[in-house]
Order: C-alpha cells, then structure tokens, then sequence
C-alpha cells in the first residue's frame, strides 16, 4: 500500500550519524517513499555532557522565535519584557497581518496563545537558570530564506493571511523534529512529560498548517516544499514532501522524524556549512545558552 | 479554500483557564516509576505497553481500513494473529462500512492515515516478534450508538454514513491515542522504544490536528458535535474536563486538543481503557473492545 501514496519519504542532504565523531553521510534528496530515513538518537560528539536545563534552554530559544513570529502576526506586537527575560536581545520585523478570514485569524490567534504559553513554561520551569531572548530576525532572514529555497529574493510572512501560513510551515515542523529529538537526551522523567506535552502541540500545529496548505495549493504548496527541501539542505533531517497524501512528515514505518541539535542550528541558523556555525539567519547573534554552536 | 465564516460558540470550558493535567500525570508517573523501583515484578514491562498500545492500533487500523476500503485489515493482507499463532477476534461493523467521499483531499487524508494505521500495526507486531498479542474482538457499530447516546447525540451514530460522520468517527479516536502515547512514554524504559513510541505520539497529533481542522471548516453543527464527544470522554475518564471539542473560545481556535501551558494532556492507561470500554469494568471490556483488550494492561 505504500506505493499508492507518493512522496511519504525521507528528503534529506545529510544525516548526522551517533557515535561516529560527527560523521555524516550524503544522502541524495529523493522522494521515494521506501526508503528508511537515517534518523539516529541525537548526541553531541566532542563535547560536555548537556543537562536537562540545557535542552530545555535550546527549546525556549526556539519557543521564543515562534512565539515572537505569531504574536507580532497576530497583534503586530511580541513578548513583553517581563516574558523576555532581563536584557533580552532585539527583534527585527514582524508587522501585524491583515486577516481576511476570521478562522485563520482565529487558528493564528490559538498558535500564538500557545507559543506564549510555551515561553512561559519553560521560563517558569528553568527558573533563574532560564535564558533571555536571543537577538530574532523575521525580516532579514525570510528573505535569505526565500532566495535559498528558490522562491524569489524577498518574502514578507507578514504580506497578507496566506504568506503567513507559509511562514508558520517554516517553523512548526522543525518544531516537532527538534523536540522529538531532545526528548531522548532529557533524563528526569517530568521534564520528559513536559517535553512530550509540547512536542504533540506543535505537531498538531504542524498537521493543521500542512492542511491549510493543501487546501491552499498553487504556489503556496510550490513555496512550502522549497521551504521543506531548504530544511533538509541546510540542516539534514528528513522532510516529506506535502501533499494531499502526505499531511504527516513522517518515515516508512508513519514514525514522525527528529533532528539533532546541530541539524535545527543549522537550519535556524540558515547555514549549511560544515564545521562551527554559531549565528545567522532567524538568531543574528546565536541562540543564548550553552547549545548554540554546531559541532559540525 | 473551503473556510467556512463560523460564529463564536459558548464553551462551557475555557482550555486557557483549566488546569495543567501534565502536572497530574508527571505525578502519576512518578508515583509508577517508584512502583517499579521497589515493586520490578509489578510494573509493565516495554512489551506489555506496546502490545497495549497495538490495541488501539488494531482498533484505528480496522476503523480507517473499513472506511476508506470496506474490507478489513486481514482482508487487505495484514495480520491479526498474535506472535504465537493465535488468531485474531471478529470485527462488528455494518454492511458496505466504505464511505462516500465527495472531497478529494479529504479523502486523500483517510488514505494517508489508513496507511499510517496500518503501518503502525505492522511496526508494533515486528517490534514484538513472538510477544505480539492477536487482535481482541472489535465492535465499530454498537459502540459507536452507544458513545453517541453518552454524548446526548441521538441513540445511534453511524460513522460511516458521510464524510462528517467519518471526521466524528475519527475524532473519537484521534485525540485519545495521543493521550494515551503520551501517558505510556513516561513509562518506556527502552530508548529506542521511546524514540519509537514519541515518533508515533507525534504522527497521531498530527492526524488530530487535520481532522480537527475539518471538523471546524465543516461548521458549527459538526463543532457541537465534537464538544459533546470530548466532554463524553472527559467524563469517562474521570478527570471531568481535560479534553476539549473543536471551536472558538475568545478569538482562538481550538483545534489543538491541549491545556493552559500549551501541552497535550497525558491519560493513564486506567483512563484509556475507561474511554475505549465505555466505561465498562477492566479485564471485562465493552464498547470497542467488547470482550477486552489482549495483554496484560486491559
């Protein structure tokens, strides 16, 4: 049965292999849905042991990205300065979008409501080892986005209701990766409930966006999956392309992926360069914390 | 596009203000882990979660397999027998169950998450070789009547009969199946079978999200519907509250079935089998499971 629905698969670049000192394997972008995804349970080759607090760190940082894209999108303003924590970097871009459909202002609306929430879970549970907003670019970095993915030199997730559904594919299914991915490393068992609470959130975001998508089709479909195979260039993971048939990323076996942390720096920070990467794209000067450079 | 303009809908329960379950089940979890320390022999072992959780895969495989096809998995070339040999329990269901679609993504939607079912099903059976359990016997026609009487929905409810009685019939199911990943991560030594058993909480989130997502393009009538549905298995599974039904509450959506902190809800294994019984005792079954589930968590 699984021939009957094209492009299930893995679309990856690269994939980083445990163990094996960083080493990573080329593997040819194509939609053949048989193929097994070379997925692995994230390691940080090389380096310290990392803490739960640092996990939990690398996730509000990117709680803090998405949590300032939907709620500029939604009420043309982002997190307070007490939900920024003391001296939290600046953030450019990110206007209010003119939404001419209630239920995607409404969708739009319980995204933010979400990632707000988000934000301020994890800065309760880190408490004062919790880290400020990082410096966010949602200009800036569209923009480089969209030439990288071949969508044109500039694009504005702002512009109007359905750039902004672009906007949020961008992100939520790098959300689920990443997280599918730390909860492995994390080693109190609550932090774990925790992580598994926000990781199925997002994934719900990410299944509702894949389907306004859908319904959307020509050329935001085309837009997203130059975005999904710009994901994969740049930070290796597995991506399946969307269709009407392909609404879960997820494998072979309907597993969904996960990412190292080095391959969702390598796509935040829009850099598919090998070696040390530690700032670019959505975070002009890195994420804030301990996980913030690539290992390779 | 097919957004449909709605009307904001009275809920009688606001997701923005409830409390967290999370902390309930990192509670309960904790209190388990601590059974299994000083109790090793009493605790579930990783096969006796996946073969609880291939239960309910039977159960979503079987359901979307008939709606999309009108046979059932055997039928179309999966296995229901246990590990051992043993054969699987009969399926109840009416006659010609294949539904009529008229929305060709929609459609495409029940295709993909039929192959993801089954899929799932096949996935478990080869992660649990010899220990796989056979398929328990599977009510999709009674069991649905029943649920929908609880829900105050009318004394019987076809699932199979239009494409929005089809996306009622997977709500049922959607949302609870991420419950129930969520509360047995927690309680999966094996790494690899936590990477695993996150990787499939992930993929029916994302099944919930899409049939949530129609349900709330499809109005306010299939809306209500859904409301009713989750208050039914909040009630079942004692909690009162922790599940929320598609709609609008203060301007949001609420398409993502989830609490004030922004996470899904965690349902003990207790809470699961109350929801698929229909309230029926445990080790005896109803509703879905007329006879029970296989394995030892039933």
């Amino acid at each position: 049965m699984n021939n009957k629905l094209p492009g299930r698969g893995p679309l990856s670049r690269r994939s980083f292999l445990a163990g094996a000192g960083g080493a990573a394997a080329l593997v040819t972008a194509a939609g053949c849905g048989d193929s097994t995804p070379m997925t692995a349970l994230p390691t940080n080759p090389g380096t310290t042991a990392i803490t739960d607090a640092d996990i939990l760190n690398f996730a509000l940082n990117l709680e803090y990205l998405e949590a300032e894209f939907y709620l500029r999108a939604v009420t043309g303003s982002g997190l307070s300065d007490a939900d920024a924590g003391s001296g939290a970097g600046a953030v450019t871009g990110g206007t209010q979008v003119v939404f001419k459909t209630p239920a995607i202002q409404q969708y739009a609306q319980e995204i933010a409501n979400d990632e707000l929430a988000h934000v301020r879970f994890l800065r309760k549970a880190l408490g004062s080892s919790a880290v400020s907003r990082p410096a966010i670019d949602l200009s800036n970095s569209f923009n480089a986005a969209a030439m990288a993915a071949g969508i044109g030199a500039a694009f504005n997730p702002f512009a109007d209701e359905n750039s902004f559904i672009v906007g949020a594919f961008t992100f939520e299914d790098v959300g689920v990766t990443a997280y599918h991915g730390a909860a492995g490393l994390l080693s109190s068992k609550t932090y774990l409930a925790a992580a598994a609470g926000i990781l199925a959130t997002e994934a719900y975001h990410a299944g509702e966006i894949r389907t306004l998508i859908t319904e959307l089709g020509a050329p935001y479909l085309t837009y997203a999956n130059q975005i999904s195979a710009l994901r994969a260039a740049a930070g290796g993971g597995a991506e399946t392309m969307l269709s009407g048939y392909t609404i879960v990323a997820a494998d072979s076996n309907s597993i969904s992926y996960d990412r190292t942390t080095d391959q969702v720096l390598h796509i935040v920070y829009l850099s598919a360069a090998s070696g040390v990467v530690s700032k670019g794209g959505f975070f002009p000067n890195g994420l804030n914390g301990t996980i913030k450079a690539t290992a390779s | 596009m097919e957004h449909i303009k709605e009307t904001e809908l009275q809920l009688q329960d606001d997701k923005r203000t409830r409390r967290s379950a999370l902390l309930l089940g990192g509670a309960a979890l904790a209190g388990l882990a601590l059974g299994q320390k000083a109790f090793a022999q009493t605790g579930p072992t990783d096969n006796d979660i996946l073969n609880f959780a291939l239960n309910l895969e039977f159960l979503e495989a079987q359901f979307y397999t008939l709606a999309t096809t009108g046979m059932t998995i055997d039928q179309v070339g999966l296995s229901t027998k246990s590990g051992g040999g043993t054969a699987g329990g009969a399926v109840t269901v009416k006659a010609n169950p294949k539904v009529t679609f008229t929305t060709p993504l929609l459609q495409q939607l029940a295709a993909e998450i039929t192959q993801d079912e089954q899929n799932h099903v096949k996935f478990l059976q080869a992660a649990l070789g010899a220990n796989a359990i056979a398929q328990p016997k599977i009510d999709l026609m009674n069991s649905f009547n029943a649920l929908a009487s609880a829900a105050g929905l009318g004394s019987t409810f076809d699932p199979f009969a239009s494409e929005t009685n089809f996306l009622l019939g997977a709500f049922i199911f959607e949302d609870v199946g991420v419950t129930a990943y969520q509360g047995a991560a927690g309680l999966i030594t094996s790494k690899t079978y936590l990477d695993k058993a996150v990787g499939i909480h992930n993929v029916e989130a994302y099944h919930a999200a899409a049939i949530r997502t129609r349900i709330f393009q499809a109005g306010s009538a299939a809306q209500s519907a859904s409301q009713a549905i989750a208050r039914t298995r909040a009630t079942l599974d004692g909690t009162g509250n922790d599940d929320i039904g598609v709609g609008v509450t203060n301007g949001a959506a609420t398409i993502v079935d989830n609490d004030a902190n922004g996470m899904t809800y965690a349902r003990t294994t207790t809470q699961v089998l109350s929801i698929v019984y229909g309230g029926g005792a445990a080790g005896t079954g109803g509703a879905f499971f007329p006879s029970g589930m296989n394995g030892t968590i039933k």
